[in-house]
């Protein structure tokens, strides 16, 4: 069985025994070719083709109908580089996807472990806390829009009632990213708190009274059972929210459009206005690319760094 | 280290029913104590109450004298074994037997000599550094009984630490932890479900039933002299055999065919319970004078055990050192017994026994 | 067993395949089988303007038996561009087609269409009764290349009850940047801050209309009329001029800055309609909406034009109506007989008073329908006389350029940047080099060269 697999069988004399093993061996391929072959076809079609594609559209300059004209080597890429709102992109993505990593991680944690204290209501509290994850990015976009408005938006009727200064959340550079931040993060939190809470509730009892009689007082144990026993979870939870926020592209189209200064302009969502606004698609492949490049490096990161700390 | 328990009780909160009422008894220093009753009798209640992990409602615990009710578990000095080992997946077998120590502020050399001494207790050093993960469900066990060896603690509490193990490996364990109680004077107090466990390992049994304490004592007295028909049949294996009868001048008619002589005057006609160990039930296989009828019959190599119905359809268990020609459907003719238990019918309590019990076939007339 | 399932399987794939295939050609072919010619209508309108183009078609079909035109919505302006280019010439492009403004230039180049000036020249159409601003806006070397449709103007909102209330006199009907500062800090001064004198919204097409009414062009070969655009200029004195005011009125406190996009829009056309706004130029297309929205008197006058100088006009926004030059002669007859019947004074008057878009026939202000709404709210008239107080020239007709979203998304940053303080010059002109660069990669990519 395993000497077919790494390649050893083929050196093997072909005694009759062999054969009808080796005959075996490739119906059996063939099976699995059979079985794997449909969700191949649709992976390469859908995903590797365009992919390929993609890359190789990236060293051309390309008309309005997407058509590849000229050659450009590397020049699309130079030209990424050379463009200083392309760095305030990568910039406003990158404090965007750690901010809201981390934001979203420990708030969910908290409200997690909130909802684990034995109270009376926290069953309300535990749907409330959790019913972000039923509502559309749109719903939330409008509902944050009105509560952003710098003129009847709650946020500002509230600073006006406290006499705070008045901020701008939407149009000010210094805010919008912020204001997003926000959003997402609000939007993240039902299932990150579902998701958590959940790996909460299967960390054994017996462990936390096992610290008790040894002595262990409550905060080390949240640090030392508790965070190891769900760190498999918690890894999950922070690489899905890594490559969503990299994502992200409904909420920042529905409330700020990349603006204003290009303040929200998350590298996405340049991707999108470069290829289906300004049609200009060798550039939005090029800086696909790029992106794609990003997050592997990220995850990559990610993985090396907390992957060894992951206790299963 | 003693521990005494006065009049416990324990009702939770969201609920009106007590789960244990008027627990009382002194463990002794060195003793081993075994709390055994069927599952959600309270025990494991009782020995969270003694671990400070459970708060306690009604009445007084002490250790060592002092009152411990609210001292928080980890100034009551004990170690804990639990039944899932509570082994912290992600430490090494060295650290789950060094945690703990930490934070009761030893040093460092001191945790590594104390987590070596428990680990080769154990037989475990070779495996110190793996995680429990790679270990059979024995070793998770003694790394567990590790854990409370190198907290120095003289009380250790455990809770059906053995239940997850197989048999064969079960029996071994009852005689290490026994062994180890020993080596290291141990005050232990044991909870199981298993009364094999408490009647092997204990000083002295807790029996715990309806959230009330049945008896204490020695496991011999136990078994020998039940105070009700629940520590009867719990204890001993195959079960009591417990029959009704009726007194019928001195003797108590369990079937018209099957009637035993005892001494004590008894009123006439009052209804009984007749305890009967299958063991020291004695039977002739006959057609003559026949009160039974073999129905089952199990081979245990050494004895035989075999269930026969009377003649009204109660059933009966026996145990025969013979292994030769019992098969179901031979008659028997029960003959008598080495001791009988007589209980009342309607509250269980024992009335008194009696030994060498003989049996006869019709009723002796005067 | 295994093989005999998965054969069942596959004929049952098959089979449901075919039974979609034979449903959907066979109801195609049924549904518009009547002897007509169908007209497939591509538009990306909603709400009341949607419902008043079903009107319009509905009519049309019923006002004769040779074409049946059947619109189908595309979605937005953005994705209907693309959805044109990429099925032109396949069985799937529609005959007729609405496409926004900014697409005039890049669906030209792309010859996807026979210009309507072919079908205007051989029906003798009269063309003069439609606006020349909106005209000239598509058209391209004298020719008609498309036909302005839904079309609107930005105009100055102002709520006239809150001036009365604050005891402002009204800004004059074509005012100055002076003319509205005026008000703006009256408004917030009166108000002790809690109404905002006025915003501009982030937005390309408003920073677009300061250079038309000051008359300057923004691209290159006469704002691209003469050839192909190879530089832009954001940093004309028009602009710089616009900016300044703009930033006069945000260090005097009386601004408010809503940001760009829709929710910018909704943003202060909500602030406005609760009296919390006194002034914004925007689309006169919100022209219904607002008068809807609020009891308060709306206010309207001509875009704001800078101080010494004559308002040269603005230029439109909006779409206009594409024949694709895809479709059989009768096909794309019936296309332009549609055109006709949608720009007759009547279905023009109508379709302004539905949607707020203005009426392009110069002859639908005498129609009942119009004047009635006039009587009622003679402000409603301001858009129309603006329109048709322009005379068309290269600053006011548009920018023919390809890549004006890219060009807007620039200004826009420009805009955003210097409403929160950045330097006016400098903004402008990161834009205009990032711009520059896009038109030469464009004009590279496409193979575009002047002569």
């Amino acid at each position: 069985m395993q000497q077919s697999l790494s390649g050893k069988a083929k050196t093997r004399p072909l005694t009759p025994a062999n054969v009808t093993v080796g005959r075996r061996r490739w119906s059996e391929r063939g099976y699995a070719l059979l079985f794997l072959g449909p969700s191949l076809a649709l992976l390469a079609v859908f995903i590797f083709w365009p992919m390929l594609k993609t890359l190789y559209m990236s060293f051309f300059l390309t008309d309005k109908f997407g058509h590849i004209t000229v050659f450009n080597g590397l020049g699309n890429y130079r030209s990424l580089l050379q463009d200083a709102s392309y760095w305030a992109s990568l910039g406003a993505t990158l404090s965007y996807v750690a901010v809201v990593a981390v934001l979203t991680i420990v708030l969910g944690l908290i409200l997690a472990v909130a909802a684990q204290q034995q109270l009376k209501g926290i069953g309300f509290f535990k749907t409330l806390f959790s019913s972000t994850m039923g509502i559309s990015v749109s719903v939330a976009a409008i509902f944050w829009l009105f509560a952003f408005n710098p003129s009847v938006g709650v946020f500002a009727q509230l600073s006006q009632a406290l006499h705070l200064p008045e901020i701008n959340w939407l149009a000010d550079p210094h805010f919008a990213l912020l204001a997003i931040i926000i959003t997402t993060v609000w939007m993240n939190l039902g299932f990150t708190f579902l998701i958590l809470f959940g790996a909460l509730q299967q960390v054994p009892r017996s462990l936390y009274d096992a610290a008790d009689v040894a002595g262990v007082a409550k905060r080390t144990q949240f640090l030392k059972v508790t965070l190891p026993m769900i760190s498999p979870t918690l890894f999950f939870v922070t690489t899905v929210t890594l490559i969503d926020a990299f994502k992200s592209f409904g909420l920042i189209d529905l409330m700020t459009a990349g603006g204003p200064s290009n303040a929200t302009n998350l590298l996405v969502y340049r991707v999108y206005q470069d290829a289906f606004l300004n049609g200009s698609y060798a550039q939005a492949s090029t800086e696909s690319v790029v992106l794609t490049l990003l997050i592997a490096v990220v995850t990559l990161v990610q993985f090396k760094l907390f992957g060894k700390r992951v206790t299963y | 280290m003693t521990i005494q328990l006065e009049q416990l009780a324990k009702t939770y909160a969201d609920s009106e029913v007590p789960v244990l009422t008027d627990v009382s008894v002194e463990v002794a220093d060195n003793e081993f104590f075994v709390i055994v009753g069927p599952s959600g009798c309270g025990k494991s209640t009782l020995l969270r109450m003694i671990a400070g992990l459970t708060s306690i409602s009604a009445g007084q615990l002490k250790i060592n004298g002092v009152l411990a009710n609210d001292l928080p578990p980890k100034a009551r000095q004990l170690a804990m074994v639990f039944q899932s080992y509570a082994l912290y997946p992600f430490l090494t077998v060295a650290a789950n037997v060094g945690f703990g120590l930490k934070a009761r502020h030893f040093s460092a050399p001191e945790i590594q000599q104390r987590v070596a001494h428990a680990l080769k207790m154990v037989n475990l050093t070779e495996l110190k550094d793996r995680k429990p993960k790679a270990l059979s469900g024995g070793q998770r066990q003694r790394v567990a009984l590790a854990r409370a060896i190198a907290s120095d603690a003289k009380i250790c509490l455990m809770d059906e630490p053995l239940s997850n193990l197989d048999a064969q490996l079960r029996a071994r364990m009852r005689l290490e932890l026994k062994q180890l109680q020993q080596q290291l004077g141990l005050t232990v107090i044991y909870v199981t479900h298993d009364q094999v466990e408490a009647m092997t390992m204990a000083d002295r049994v807790m029996i715990l039933n309806e959230h009330q304490v049945q008896q204490i004592d020695t496991p011999i007295n136990v078994y020998q002299n039940p105070k009700n028909e629940f520590v009867a049949q719990f204890f001993g294996t195959p079960q009591i055999n417990l029959l009704t009868a009726t007194v019928t001048g001195h003797q108590l008619q369990v079937t018209p065919d099957f009637n035993l002589a005892v001494t004590r005057p008894l009123p006439e006609g009052t209804a009984l319970c007749v305890g009967i160990r299958p063991n020291q039930l004695q039977f002739k296989l006959t057609s003559r004078n026949a009160n039974a009828r073999i129905q089952t019959v199990a081979y245990l190599g050494d004895k035989l055990v075999a269930t026969a119905r009377l003649s009204d359809d109660q059933a009966v268990r026996l145990v025969s050192a013979e292994t030769t020609t019992l098969a179901p459907g031979d008659l028997i003719a029960i003959t008598g017994a080495q001791q009988v238990v007589l209980f009342d019918n309607a509250t269980g309590k024992l009335i008194t026994t009696e030994q060498e019990v003989a049996a006869r076939a019709t009723i002796a007339v005067g | 067993m295994a093989v005999k399932l998965e054969t069942r399987l596959w004929w049952c794939w098959l089979s449901g395949l075919l039974l979609i295939v034979t449903l959907t050609f066979g109801l195609g072919t049924t549904a518009y089988g009547a002897g007509r010619t169908k007209i497939v209508f591509w538009h990306e309108m909603t709400g009341p303007a949607q419902a008043q183009l079903m009107t319009d078609a509905k009519a049309f079909n019923a006002s004769q038996s040779k074409y049946e035109v059947v619109p189908e919505f595309e979605g937005s302006y953005n994705e209907a561009v693309q959805k044109i280019l990429h099925t032109h010439g396949t069985s799937a492009a529609p005959a007729l087609f609405q496409s926004m403004d900014v697409s005039t230039a890049q669906l030209y180049h792309a010859n996807v269409a026979t210009p309507v000036q072919k079908f205007i020249d051989a029906d003798h159409y009269d063309v003069s009764q439609i606006s020349s601003v909106a005209r000239a806006f598509y058209s391209q070397n004298g020719k008609q290349i498309s036909m302005p449709f839904n079309t609107s103007q930005p105009v100055l909102y102002y709520n006239a009850s809150l001036l009365k209330r604050l005891g402002i006199k009204a800004p004059p009907v074509n005012p100055t940047y002076s003319d509205i500062t005026r008000v703006a800090k009256a408004i917030t001064a009166k108000s002790n801050g809690k109404v905002k004198g006025l915003t501009v919204e982030v937005y390309g097409w408003l920073f677009e209309q300061f250079m038309a009414n000051g008359n300057t062009v923004m691209a290159n070969q006469n704002n691209g009329r003469s050839g192909y655009p190879t530089t832009v200029d954001f940093t004309s004195t028009a602009t710089q001029k616009a900016m300044a005011w703009i930033r006069e009125n945000i260090q005097a406190k009386d601004f408010i800055d809503f940001g760009a996009g829709s929710q910018a829009e909704s943003n202060e056309i909500a602030a406005f309609l609760a009296g919390k706004l006194g002034m914004f130029v925007q689309s006169s297309a919100y022209i219904s909406q607002l008068l809807a929205g609020t009891k308060d008197q709306l206010g309207i006058t001509y875009y704001p034009h800078a101080d010494g100088t004559k308002a040269n006009g603005v230029s439109i926004g909006g779409a206009s109506l594409w024949i694709a030059n895809s479709q059989p002669k009768n096909v794309q007859q019936g296309a332009w007989q549609f055109i006709k019947y949608v720009m007759t004074p009547q279905a023009q008057a109508a379709w302004q008073k539905a949607t707020g878009y203005l009426a392009l026939n110069q002859k639908s202000q005498h129609q009942a329908i119009l004047k009635q709404l006039y009587a009622k709210q003679p402000v409603a008239k301001v858009p129309s006389e603006q329109l048709a107080a322009a005379t068309a020239n290269p600053a006011n007709s548009g920018i023919f350029m390809e890549g004006l979203l890219q060009e807007r998304t620039l200004t826009q940053t420009a805009m955003a940047t210097i409403y929160n303080g950045g330097n006016i010059t400098s903004a402008l002109k990161t834009a205009e080099t990032s711009m520059n660069q896009y038109l030469a990669n464009n004009n590279r990519a496409n193979q575009y060269t002047n002569h």
